[in-house]
């Protein structure tokens, strides 16, 4: 019997547990702490990548639930319903796992720059992970929902204990946002497995028997908590706090995970179980979407923090991710499930960069910064890789995203897919003026002694790059993978 | 089952009667020999529980084949042994197993009065038992009457401080009330329906609306009180803060099962759906619980009170199961009694745990307050870890057992038209995880000035037990069917 998926998901809670028994009195002990922390990452990301994602490309056909990687267990059944150990990875799981393996890799690799409480950082991290990894796998609703309670401590705990000044606001503003979330969810599941009477919580089960009162607002209420997550306007405030106030590390987690999460579990639910809701406020979803790209794009442009930039810019790229929601057409959801990897990636890539420039350069300001590409050539260019990426360069992760979105969706809602078009020449524009006002212009005395990339920087950043090349480059051999997951959406949203 | 009624009294009564005279034993021991050390009488103790266990084990073995889950019935049906009687009786015997091998802390200041100290435990085990199997109101009284003695004595007996004695003091007072109340309710149902059966009620609804009404209200927020849910529910803080913490958890998970087991029995089982009063009564009492202990969690400054307001929302949350035991929306067989069941034996294992943590703590020489445990995680990794997990547990942070229990009890409301009640306790679920959530956050963010401690005073077997308990937070999330399969048979009987 398979257990790819409780290795992907499970291990990191083993290296944790391993973690948890090992000494940090010294420099040697701490990094054997990081040491099995990274082995507990690599284990998930190698097989994610090697067993899962490479199998299912190598079957050609492959993707789709019926065919993805499966495990099922029965959990417990005297009750009003059955739930189930139930996970499985489809073609939308599969990329996304990549995309979360490979980012708290990276964290982890990080950790190496954390030289207080290591142990506690790495476990909070592997913690994370394991709860990451189990959202993106869960095929069943209470399952889902537990592994979707399990981000919370681990996730408020990074933020606090790590972040800089105004840490613990931030992290009580996640900390309020995700237990709403939470709640939301909870409201969602119990509506589902009360009202769809199949007496099972098992998330590929056929449910159509909703009223239209138990499917309006089973829709919102689960809509409204994957917007939570996914930070999108008008309750993207908690991320913005959380971006610019955490460590770099939890920061990168934070845009390259976390957000992908609440897509995910849009798609995954609020599209998937409610169909018909979905159908019917898809016009209400798309102008959630334009009023959240222009947003995002010009608040982006007001900001003089780096990391409150990315922060717009994410709550931008969401967007991006609600009108594909908004249009529920193949095209446009192939193209978010690209779009998120994508943003997941460059993102992370954007705030370890940033991260790496406060380092150095002792400020968070934009307009403090300028000249770096001098000093730093090479962190210059990875900003200009991960910014391209967002951009939707071609041959980078995110131009097949936003080309697909954008072709998907102007066929449904062709307002507002041009109306956030242009948002995202804002976007491009904003992403093009924090380069030139951070990287070029008249170098300062202040910066002259800036270091340019160390052997850790490259060690974290290059799986990066590589993931952003890769998705952009062999994009057509994930494309059929992700077309076979979202097929099971599409196939509902047309049978409602 | 067995033929005759002494043998079915023999074996009826087994498990009480095997509490009962191991605390008797225990008394007379003390009495002849003085000077003996309180290991003794903790291991007496622990005989005792386990030959309780034993005796429940026998009448479970003789339950198997037979289908209505009642083994034996006595006394014109006032006394029954079923799965449900079981259960609760197992439960209070593993509780009580619990506390007497965590007890050290409690019994070292009194090493003179340690056979009390477990004879009140064995007898309170006893009578939480014994309601679980009454379904005579005047002998469940008296057995509630007995288990609130033995608990405030327990908590008089180990008191460390004057306030304790206070604290007990105030405790008897409550409880009093809450008895009173029920006393006066019964009475006013005897009055009306000349039985002490309370089955015998829905056939007077119609003649006397109003006394029953009044005397079925007068029962239910009496019980609600031992259960420890609004309105008569503030000896749980009092007894939490102010009785030493192992003692203190007994108190409190013991009250919690006999009166879960009380209610069940009267609520469900007794009056049932034909009363319709105690089911527009107990979602308001378990909506007024909810809001008020959930919200008074986010303001306590001391951990065991803390710990206290989180057992009391657990509680109110329970009583939604209560409410959802006939039929589903969609005709089929609810699930609510099902659910309060196992979250019954959730939330007290995860009460004796937290408590047990909590007596560690004491052991070591750390105060109460939560600035006193402020960045715990620097100075005791293991000890910060237990507290966490329990903590955790009992306000219902996933991927605890906690969490789960909330989710089955708050789907059977739901199915049972109870949508709003189940929205008040996904709102109270909020505030006691933000309030948990922020005092984790004070074990691991804030770093403590104090030295590092290890939690080598208190002794192994203590460790291991109260980190076991922890464990069983995390272990029922895994295991949660067996607790669900015997919870169901239990819940078939009390139908």
């Amino acid at each position: 019997m398979s257990v790819i998926l409780s290795t992907i998901v499970w291990s990191p809670l083993l290296f944790a547990l391993i973690a948890l028994f090992l000494p940090e009195r010294d420099d040697d002990q701490r990094t054997r702490v990081r040491t099995v922390a990274l082995a507990g990452g690599g284990v998930s990301f190698f097989t994610t990548t090697f067993f899962a994602i490479l199998g299912q490309i190598g079957l050609g056909q492959g993707g789709g639930l019926a065919s993805a990687y499966q495990e099922n267990h029965t959990w417990f059944w005297n009750f009003l319903f059955q739930a189930h150990y139930d996970l499985v990875a489809d073609g939308i799981t599969l990329p996304l796992l990549v995309v979360v393996t490979t980012v708290f890799g990276c964290a982890l690799f990080h950790s190496w720059k954390i030289h207080e409480r290591v142990r506690l950082y790495v476990i909070l991290i592997l913690l994370l992970e394991t709860a990451v990894n189990g959202v993106l796998c869960s095929a069943d609703f209470v399952l889902f929902t537990v592994f979707w309670g399990m981000l919370l401590v681990p996730m408020y705990l990074l933020i606090r204990i790590w972040g800089g000044d105004g840490a613990r606001r931030a992290a009580a503003w996640f900390a309020g946002f995700h237990a709403l979330s939470l709640a939301l969810i909870i409201a969602t599941v119990v509506i589902i497995v009360v009202e769809a009477g199949v007496q099972s919580s098992d998330m590929t089960a056929d449910l159509t028997t909703f009223s239209r009162t138990a499917e309006t607002v089973g829709f919102w209420l689960s809509f409204t908590a994957f917007g939570i997550a996914m930070a999108i306007f008008p309750v993207h405030t908690w991320m913005l706090e959380a971006q610019s106030k955490a460590s770099a590390g939890v920061a990168t987690i934070l845009s390259g995970t976390m957000l992908l999460l609440g897509a995910y579990g849009m798609m995954r639910i609020s599209l998937v179980v409610f169909p018909a809701s979905a159908h019917y406020y898809s016009f209400a979803i798309t102008g959630l979407a334009v009023v959240g790209a222009f947003w995002g794009s010009i608040g982006a442009l007001r900001q003089d923090e780096l990391r409150r930039f990315i922060g717009y810019m994410n709550v931008a790229q969401m967007s991006l991710v609600l009108l594909a929601i908004g249009a529920q057409t193949s095209v446009a959801l192939v193209g978010a499930v690209l779009l998120l990897a994508g943003q997941g990636l460059a993102s992370a890539m954007l705030t370890l960069i940033s991260g790496a420039i406060e380092e150095r350069t002792r400020t968070t300001s934009i307009r403090a910064m300028g000249g770096l590409v001098t000093q730093a050539p090479r962190l210059a260019g990875f900003w200009l890789v991960a910014a391209a990426s967002l951009i939707g360069i071609p041959m980078l992760a995110g131009f097949t995203g936003d080309f697909m979105v954008f072709a998907g969706s102007f066929p449904e809602h062709r307002i507002a897919t041009v109306l956030v078009m242009a948002s995202v020449i804002v976007t491009t524009g904003g992403l093009l003026w924090v380069a030139n006002r951070v990287f070029f212009g008249p170098v300062r005395d202040q910066f002259a002694r800036v270091r340019d990339v160390t052997l850790l920087d490259l060690t974290v950043l290059i799986p990066l790059v590589a993931a952003v090349v890769l998705f952009g480059v062999r994009v057509g051999a994930v494309v059929p993978v992700i077309a076979n997951g979202v097929l099971e959406i599409t196939t509902r949203i047309t049978g409602a | 089952m067995p033929a005759d009624f002494a043998h079915a009294m023999t074996l009826a009564l087994l498990p009480e009667a095997m509490l009962a005279g191991t605390a008797l034993i225990s008394s007379l021991l003390a009495v002849l020999r003085p000077g003996l050390r309180p290991d003794i009488h903790r291991w007496i103790a622990c005989i005792g529980l386990v030959g309780s266990l034993a005796a429940c084990a026998l009448v479970l073995l003789g339950l198997r084949h037979v289908r209505s889950g009642v083994a034996i019935t006595m006394w014109n049906g006032g006394f029954v042994v079923d799965s449900f009687a079981l259960f609760i009786a197992i439960l209070a015997c593993v509780t009580a197993l619990c506390t007497c091998l965590i007890s050290d802390s409690a019994v070292r200041n009194i090493p003179s009065r340690s056979s009390a100290f477990y004879a009140l435990i064995l007898v309170s085990t006893a009578a939480a038992e014994a309601i679980a199997a009454e379904r005579e109101m005047t002998t469940m009284f008296v057995a509630l009457a007995l288990l609130l003695v033995c608990l405030v004595a327990l908590g008089a007996l180990v008191k460390t401080n004057p306030r304790g004695a206070v604290s007990s003091f105030e405790h008897l007072i409550e409880g009093s009330v809450g008895l009173a109340a029920v006393l006066y309710g019964l009475a006013l149902l005897y009055g009306v329906t000349r039985s002490t059966n309370l089955a015998t009620v829905a056939a007077f609804v119609s003649a006397s609306p109003g006394v029953i009404a009044l005397g079925v209200a007068l029962v239910i927020f009496g019980l609600c009180g031992i259960f420890g849910v609004f309105p008569l529910r503030q000896w749980v803080g009092r007894v939490a803060s102010t009785v030493p913490a192992s003692a203190a958890g007994f108190i409190v998970s013991m009250s919690l099962i006999a009166g879960g087991a009380a209610l069940a029995r009267v609520t469900v089982a007794r009056l049932g759906p034909d009363v319709g009063i105690w089911r527009w009564l107990l979602p308001i009492v378990a909506a007024v619980a909810l809001g008020h202990a959930s919200l008074s969690s986010l303001k306590e400054t001391t951990v065991s009170r803390l710990i206290g307001q989180l057992v009391s929302t657990q509680a109110a949350m329970l009583l939604l199961g209560l409410l959802a035991f006939t039929t589903g929306s969609r005709g089929l067989p609810a699930y609510g009694v099902t659910a309060f069941l196992s979250g019954l034996g959730v939330t007290a294992i995860a009460t004796v745990a937290a408590f047990g943590v909590l007596a560690m703590l004491q052991v070591a020489g750390i105060g109460d307050a939560i600035e006193n445990v402020r960045g715990l995680g620097h100075r005791s990794a293991p000890a910060a870890l237990m507290l966490t997990v329990s903590v955790a547990t009992l306000a219902g942070i996933p991927p605890l057992a906690g969490f789960l229990s909330r989710v089955l009890v708050i789907s059977s409301a739901a199915d049972t038209h109870y949508g709003w009640l189940a929205v008040v306790a996904v709102g109270a679920t909020v505030l006691t995880v933000i309030a948990a959530v922020r005092f984790i956050a004070t074990l691991y963010a804030d770093a403590g000035d104090e030295v590092p401690f290890t939690l080598g005073a208190t002794p192994l077997l203590s460790r291991v037990v109260a980190g076991a308990a922890c464990l069983a937070g995390v272990a029922l999330v895994v295991l949660i069917q067996p607790l669900l399969a015997v919870a169901t048979a239990g819940a078939g009987t009390l139908r």
